[in-house]
């Protein structure tokens, strides 16, 4: 037969303030938790939609996993259109993105040395990039931008300062903010897009960095890759899309792993927050504990009824972290090397940050529990 | 056939490198419905001797009897269920939980009977109204008196009705006019409740309200002139 429950709700009463101060310490590891977690998952939402399936990046064999410091020949979407089958055609016009993608410093009227992001592209890059949208303005023309819903963020700038109507420089060059595009939450929603050759002619330089195509349904790269093996002098690669995205996983993957340890860590100093204040309750009610015992309750009842209290305290920290997490963090933005993507606190993130937060009130209960009904009953209820 | 029975008990502690034997080879009967008191010096085993009754101890050898039971012979959990049902215990300190009300107090060992809500009600409110302490029901322990604990617990230990019960110096720690209130409390439990009382106390003018007096030396008990002579 268990304890009467409000024995384990009256007990979190009795020492008030410390029960507060284990609630405050509880609610702010497990509000860490949720964080951290929501930063794992917001990384791995970002790359894992990144990609498109019918999409192959083309790119120099020379720059390896990145692509930013690829350059190749400016008449390569030419020849891949003309030399490649299986590429999309719509209306006579074959779905082909030739880009210029370069990381560079992006100044505004009130900020300067934001690293942004910058990605040349032609009226083609809508046919390919088929998660952009253009969600406020127009498409830029020469001397104008288009920002992701996220540039602010990876510029480490106000969302204001990239508002319709200001202006950037980028490159020597002042362009003029003309529209907002949004990605889905992929990676280049962090992006500036501007017109390739007012790119080109800014840097100075005729190359450029990728093409992207859009393949038929059901195309497979096999024909582009053929072609880029055949055409040695180009100095080709072809990659999915989604297969760089899932090698750029692997690429953050030491950053998901010390995510991780960053939970343990924080999960570690949560239980001795809640052992700290358990074995300071159970310390006090060593006799009252024996008088149970002598009245007849199992150890196993008394067991859970001290769990009962650890789980309790737990659960509300759980809460109070749950909440402000969901309030304040869910959905804020991240700088990253590749752009930003935002907090995820999802149903994963709040599945396992309550976990956390009840497996810590158990482990934090649990220890002292066993100490006190380890003890001789003829012993503690004489004890003072 | 008596209600609790101690054959050849004996129980030694080891303190240091001494060997201290509080019980030593001792016998007891206790018939029902007796009210035995239990005196002797400090040391002498009067408190081991309740605790292996009411099992809360085991002997290192001997059996104990309770109402034909060999308590000796349970497991800790059975024990447990045991004394549930069987016997009630009454602290020096009261040990009143201080998160529950008189009520709830009081309550806590018919939760371990397979009792309804409406019988433990029952129940509760008889055990309160024998110590008169029914207007006291949604007190808090910090908000009665010594002498008011010391009843929330004899009603406590006696609202499952069992079949024994122990009291290890019930005024040890009340003053003389709420301890001699307790004393007649006790003494009208066991006549007119019918209630079996084993209590341990240091005082001779608390032992003179039992119907038997034992006393207890060197893990030994002793007869009524050697008491004397000891001065108890």
């Amino acid at each position: 037969m268990l304890l009467p429950w409000e024995y384990g709700v009256r007990n979190l009463a009795r020492r008030p303030l410390r029960t507060m101060l284990t609630l405050a310490a509880l609610s702010t590891v497990i509000l860490l938790v949720f964080v951290v977690v929501g930063f794992i998952r917001g990384l791995e939402k970002s790359l894992s939609i990144s990609g498109d399936r019918d999409v192959v990046l083309v790119y120099s064999v020379n720059s390896e996993e990145n692509i930013e410091n690829s350059a190749i020949a400016a008449r390569t979407p030419a020849l891949l259109a003309a030399s490649v089958e299986g590429t999309q055609q719509r209306f006579g016009v074959t779905h082909v993105s030739p880009e210029m993608y370069l990381g560079t410093r992006v100044n505004t009227d009130e900020n300067n040395g934001g690293l942004g992001l910058v990605r040349g592209v032609t009226t083609g890059a809508p046919l390919v990039r088929r998660s952009v949208k253009l969600i406020d303005g127009k498409w830029p023309s020469s001397g104008e931008v288009i920002v992701g819903q996220l540039a602010a963020a990876k510029l480490g700038y106000d969302k204001q300062d990239l508002a319709i109507g200001k202006q950037v420089v980028f490159e020597n060059k002042t362009w003029e903010i003309v529209g907002q595009f949004a990605a889905g939450g992929a990676a280049c929603e962090s992006e500036i897009w501007c017109n390739l050759a007012d790119l080109q002619t800014a840097t100075k330089r005729q190359d450029l960095t990728v093409v992207a195509l859009l393949l038929e349904p059901g195309s497979s790269t096999a024909e582009i890759e053929l072609f880029c093996k055949e055409r040695t002098d180009l100095e080709l690669r072809a990659l999915g899309e989604t297969d760089y995205y899932q090698s750029l996983q692997q690429h953050y993957k030491p950053v998901r792993i010390l995510a991780w340890l960053v939970v343990l860590l924080v999960s570690g100093a949560g239980v001795f927050a809640g052992l700290n204040m358990m074995y300071g309750a159970v310390a006090g009610r060593v006799r009252e504990i024996a008088t149970l015992q002598a009245i007849g309750y199992r150890r196993r009842a008394i067991l859970l009824s001290i769990v009962q209290e650890g789980v309790l305290l737990a659960a509300a920290a759980s809460l109070i972290a749950g909440a402000i997490a969901l309030v304040l963090m869910n959905g804020l933005a991240i700088r990253f090397t590749m752009g930003a993507f935002t907090l995820r606190i999802d149903s994963v993130a709040v599945l396992f940050g309550c976990g956390i937060g009840l497996l810590l009130g158990v482990l934090g209960a649990l220890p002292p529990a066993i100490k006190a009904l380890r003890a001789k009953v003829a012993v503690s209820l004489k004890a003072v | 056939m008596a209600l609790v029975e101690l054959r050849g008990v004996s129980k030694s502690f080891t303190k240091g490198e001494e060997t201290i034997t509080p019980l030593d080879e001792v016998d007891l009967d206790i018939q029902a419905g007796e009210f035995v008191s239990l005196m002797g010096p400090s040391g002498t085993g009067k408190s081991t001797l309740l605790n292996l009754i009411s099992g809360i101890d085991r002997p290192d050898r001997g059996t104990i009897s309770v109402d034909g039971v060999e308590v000796t012979g349970l497991s800790r959990s059975k024990l447990a269920d045991w004394r549930a049902a069987n016997l009630g215990y009454i602290f020096q300190t009261h040990n009143l939980i201080p998160v529950l009300t008189t009520y709830e107090n009081v309550e806590l060992p018919t939760l371990l009977l397979k009792l309804s809500k409406s019988q433990r009600r029952q129940r509760v409110e008889l055990a309160l109204e024998a110590v008169g302490l029914t207007d006291r029901a949604n007190h808090y322990p910090r908000q009665l008196s010594g002498g008011q604990e010391q009843r929330v617990g004899i009603a406590r230990a006696i609202v499952a009705h069992p079949k024994v019960v122990v009291a290890d110096e019930p005024t040890g720690s009340l003053d003389a006019q709420t301890s001699e209130q307790i004393q007649t409390l006790l003494q009208r439990l066991n006549r007119e409740l019918d209630i079996t009382l084993l209590m341990v106390t240091h005082d001779r003018d608390v032992a003179g309200i039992a119907s038997r007096k034992l006393v207890l030396d060197q893990g030994k008990f002793v007869d009524s002139e050697t008491a004397i002579t000891m001065g108890v």
